[in-house]
């Protein structure tokens, strides 16, 4: 067993290293990924997703590196869910791989960790799946974030979407993860000023097993919307328990697992009419590239984008893109270029205002039948909010 | 506060609890037999899971059969991990001196092992499917009959477990091994049969519990430390090597979960848990359940 | 004894102190991860190797430095922050090593794991009680000075556990493994020696977990609490040998090169490599690498 495994990983070796040898000078882009470890289930939309760009850039003849087209070369590690890996990693990927390019990891604490790095080097990157108004506090100028539910955007916006539905009280479950703690700190006074009430308000632990006592509560409570800032596991726990409870409330949101394809093929209808996280949908045609981003990418995969983190980190990889077109290779001029210009994305323009995507905004997808629906803010709404319809019997 | 008088709350209690009595058996039938630390017991639970998984999404077989597959699989995964490992430490005068700090070495390189081929074969995907999943209304309360099911299976499965160790020439055997070992051998236990058996039915045990738990939970190949976590609070409640004990407390455990943490707050359930086994073995290491006192 | 073991062992320091002149930052942070786990399984020998007291949470002093040391970071800065890391994982090995050694056998591993569950998820609730989700230390020291500083207590580790080893507490604490009521009997402060032991123990893995957050500039409980750090090190001090301090070096070192090799492709061969490497040292070779192939263990004196 030791010894084949062995042999395969040297005969893997060596046919990369042939690999690159006979390749026309390539660009290569290096990134780390959690692949193993605590953060390993969620990574996979967003490692598929540059994948998705890598070949659709080299079918289309390569990388536009100001005006010469060459092929694209992935370089990429697995940092085990650890930040301290991940810094080791990006050390690694610009000292003695010598990349051209950086794509960004996967989650908030490693962008925190390796933005270091990327100071250090002056190696521009543009980071996606992370959000923090702790990234705030980073020195602007070689890492930037598309993501535009920035906590204390993303707040305010729910309670916004409840008022504008006449919802008037609410139950709010929190994970102690801290993007969850984050975004509840900053909805709190947003309910407040907008008149709702707080029903019930707990927190639980990321394991959770069984919620069952929190939604006794809740159902004892009857809110008219259940705030659910949850991860996959939980998120999944909720959708159980809340139909085994019977949780009436019109208005239910689970914050991450949602948009992706799994979350609707394990529970069919009972996803219709829940709420979720997410800016992005094919369905807004001001967002030319959307739709086709849509369309192919389920070609590929025979299943929809995840609608947060595929779109996310394809926003990155059209970023990037833009600026080498124009700027080459060069380090100063991507940097330059990406922190002045604005780029045309599936998720329409973005400029960025220091580390912050300044132009997109944040807002909610609701499941409507088989299709997801942008559902405010009316701005950009594909669709109007849907009272949840009671959760099918099986 | 109503919710402590809730018939929901005291189901949800008793399917934690009833899933914990299933796992936490296994565990303390290798300790009580051998005095071997199986912190590899959870990764069984993950093997069923995947068993029962798979057999449904390949062929549509329910898991209330698939479970049986599962179980006997594990159980031939414990008769392995016996004859080819711990025959052998159990025969190293050198390494018995240190029976259960080496046993737990050993079967943390084994849940090693087995955890990272599950995610090589497998990744790190979490898996999940449908199976009898129509919530039944009786009166106020919702249940969904998977949940019923595990609950139904565990009840039996306890009741044909205690039978067997009350009345099975073999469980008479277990026993025997467990409440005295030379003793055993005097009277012409075969030792060498009884503990592939109780090898055998520990790990098969828990694979089945794995293949219940895959209808109502999440699968990935990391899913089973937390039940190993929980079997070693559950066996030290009940005290180490008391069967009985400890089936009493993985009922006990899930209770004290659910209550407990009605009562205050989810926030607190890793906090009360780790809280009551620490102080269990500070204060009373025999065990709350168990009678005699061991030698520590 | 000494002698035959200090030369090589100032060689190699002087050696790991040349690393930062011929080696990028790269190998430098190999370097810097190679140093932290030797000055923990170092420590970790202190108490397990020489008193068979096996603790499978020595993470909770790691983690409980790190959260010391990123409360007092921006106050106080570095240096007192790491000191005061060291302190009150010391002051904390004091508090709850009277009741907890009291525990033997299997009893005393599963409660030092236990203990270390039970800290991480009353600093989550802590730190979810003050509002804080994760929190940031930026402009910490570069990597090279990280280096020196954790190389330093690598070797302060090291010294420590050799001196503490062939000290007459060294002997109190062997006696204590081979059999506690014969060691009480004739005489040896059987409590106070491994209360001193467990303390020795915690501080220096107090410091580099603060040393670590400064190297991720990232602090979240359930990381710098992670029961892999635990269960790596007794990995390590397994392989190496767990009898004296030169096993450490031997176990680390075994496992980074391993690591370096297949984490990047293949994290999992190298966890099943790790396991298998773990399984086979039991079996095979209890003794560890300096037990068995160096096969000259230390003699116990009386």
């Amino acid at each position: 067993m030791k010894r084949r495994w062995l042999l395969s990983l040297m005969a893997g070796l060596a046919l990369m290293a042939a690999a690159s040898a006979q390749a026309a000078d390539p660009v290569r882009i290096g990134f780390a990924i959690s692949k193993t470890g605590l953060f390993a289930a969620g990574t996979g939309s967003q490692f598929d997703t540059y994948n998705f760009w890598k070949d659709q850039v080299n079918a289309r003849g390569g990388l536009d590196v100001k005006g010469v087209k060459r092929p694209i070369e992935f370089v990429w590690y697995d940092d085990q869910s650890d930040p301290g890996k991940a810094v080791q990693i990006y050390e690694k990927l610009i000292t003695s791989d010598k990349v051209d390019l950086l794509l960004a990891p996967w989650g908030t604490p490693a962008h925190i960790a390796v933005s270091g790095v990327v100071e250090r080097y002056k190696f521009p990157m543009v980071g996606d799946s992370a959000a923090s108004v702790k990234l705030r506090e980073l020195k602007p100028g070689n890492l930037w974030f598309t993501t535009a539910v920035m906590p204390d955007r993303f707040g305010p916006v729910i309670a916004d979407a409840l008022k504008a539905n006449g919802l008037k009280t609410v139950a709010v479950l929190t994970p102690q993860l801290p993007f969850a703690l984050e975004v509840k700190s900053f909805l709190m006074p947003a309910l407040k000023k907008n008149d709702i009430e707080v029903k019930v308000n707990e927190e639980y632990p990321p394991s959770i097993k069984d919620m069952t006592s929190l939604l006794i509560n809740v159902k004892n409570a009857n809110p008219d919307a259940v705030l659910v800032f949850s991860y996959p596991a939980d998120s999944t726990l909720y959708m159980k328990q809340a139909r085994e409870n019977g949780i009436a409330a019109p208005f239910q949101f689970v914050m991450v697992g949602a948009t992706e394809s799994w979350f609707t093929k394990q529970f069919g209808a009972a996803t219709d009419g829940i709420v979720t996280m997410g800016h992005w949908s094919p369905k807004v045609a001001a967002w030319k590239k959307a739709q086709p981003f849509f369309d192919a990418y389920e070609k590929q995969f025979h299943e929809a984008p995840d609608y947060l983190d595929s779109a996310l980190a394809y926003m990155s990889c059209e970023i990037l893109e833009q600026a080498v077109a124009k700027a080459g290779l060069d380090k100063d001029g991507i940097r330059k270029e990406i922190s002045t210009e604005t780029f045309e994305t599936i998720n329409g323009p973005v400029k960025f205002n220091g580390v912050e995507n300044a132009t997109t905004p944040a807002s909610l997808l609701q499941i409507q039948g088989k299709s997801m629906e942008l559902i405010w803010p009316p701005s950009i709404a594909t669709a109007k909010f849907e009272k949840k319809p009671a959760w099918p019997a099986n | 506060m109503q919710a402590i008088l809730s018939w929901q709350l005291l189901f949800a209690a008793l399917v934690t609890g009833s899933i914990y009595v299933l796992v936490a058996l296994g565990l303390n039938l290798v300790y009580g037999t051998m005095r071997l630390l199986n912190v590899a017991h959870g990764d069984m639970v993950m093997i069923g899971a995947y068993v029962s998984y798979w057999l449904f999404t390949l062929s549509g077989l329910s898991p209330l059969l698939s479970m049986l597959i599962a179980a006997a699989l594990t159980a031939a995964l414990g008769a392995l991990a016996y004859v080819g490992l711990f025959r052998r430490l159990l025969a190293n005068r050198q390494l018995v001196q240190r029976l259960e700090g080496n046993s737990l070495l050993l079967f943390f390189g084994i849940s090693i092992v087995i955890q990272n081929l599950a995610s090589l074969a497998f990744d790190s995907t979490p898996r999940a499917y449908q199976y009898l999943d129509r919530v039944v209304a009786i009166g106020n309360l919702g249940i969904t009959e998977n949940r019923l099911a595990a609950l139904i299976v565990t009840g039996i499965l306890s009741l044909v477990i205690v039978l067997f160790l009350r009345f099975h020439i073999y469980g008479l055997a277990i026993k025997a091994l467990m409440q005295h070992r030379e003793a055993a051998t005097v009277v012409g236990i075969d030792v060498e049969r009884v503990q592939i058996l109780s090898f055998c039915i520990g790990f098969g045990v828990a694979g089945l519990a794995g293949a219940l738990l895959s209808m109502m939970e999440q699968i990935t190949p990391f899913m089973g430390f937390p039940f190993t976590i929980a079997a070693f609070v559950v066996v030290i409640l009940g005290g180490l090597g008391n069967l009985l004990g400890g089936m009493a407390a993985g009922l006990l455990l899930g209770i004290l979960e659910t209550y407990g943490v009605a009562l205050t707050s989810p926030s607190l359930r890793s906090v009360l848990i780790y809280g009551v086994f620490i102080l269990v073995l500070l204060v009373r290491p025999q065990g709350l359940l168990g009678g005699k006192r061991v030698v520590r | 004894m000494i002698g035959r073991w200090t030369i090589p062992l100032i060689v190699a320091l002087a050696a790991a102190c040349g690393v930062p002149f011929v080696a990028g930052d790269y190998l430098i942070g190999v370097a810097l991860s190679l140093a932290m786990w030797i000055a923990l399984t170092e420590s970790w020998i202190l108490l397990s190797g020489l008193t068979g007291y096996v603790s499978l949470g020595h993470v909770v002093f790691y983690g409980l430095g790190a959260y010391v040391g990123i409360l007092l970071w921006g106050e106080v800065g570095g240096v007192l922050a790491v000191g005061g890391a060291g302190l009150a994982s010391g002051v904390f090995a004091l508090a709850v090593g009277y009741p907890a050694l009291r525990v033997r056998g299997p009893y005393f591993v599963m409660l030092t794991f236990g203990l270390a569950e039970f800290c991480k998820y009353i600093v989550i609730d802590v730190e979810a009680g003050l509002g804080q989700f994760s929190r940031l230390l930026l402009g910490g020291p570069s990597v090279l000075q990280l280096y020196y500083v954790v190389l330093g207590l690598a070797a302060a580790a090291t010294a420590l556990t050799f001196f503490v080893a062939r000290s007459r507490l060294g002997y109190a604490l062997r006696a204590i493994r081979e059999n506690e009521e014969a060691a009480e009997t004739v005489g040896v402060p059987v409590a106070f020696c491994k209360l001193a032991a467990f303390a020795l123990s915690a501080i220096i893995p107090g410091m580099v977990g603060a040393l670590m957050v400064a190297r991720s500039s990232y602090f979240e409980p359930s990381q710098v609490f992670d029961p892999i750090v635990s269960f790596t090190i007794v990995t390590m001090a397994i392989i190496g040998g767990s009898d004296d301090a030169r096993g450490p070096f031997l176990g680390a070192a075994l496992l980074v090169l391993l690591s370096e090799i297949l984490w990047a492709r293949a994290p999992q061969v190298y966890m099943i490599l790790l396991g298998i490497l773990l399984i086979a040292f039991v079996l095979f070779a209890p003794g560890g690498i300096t037990g068995r192939l160096l096969s000259r263990p230390v003699k116990v004196k009386p």
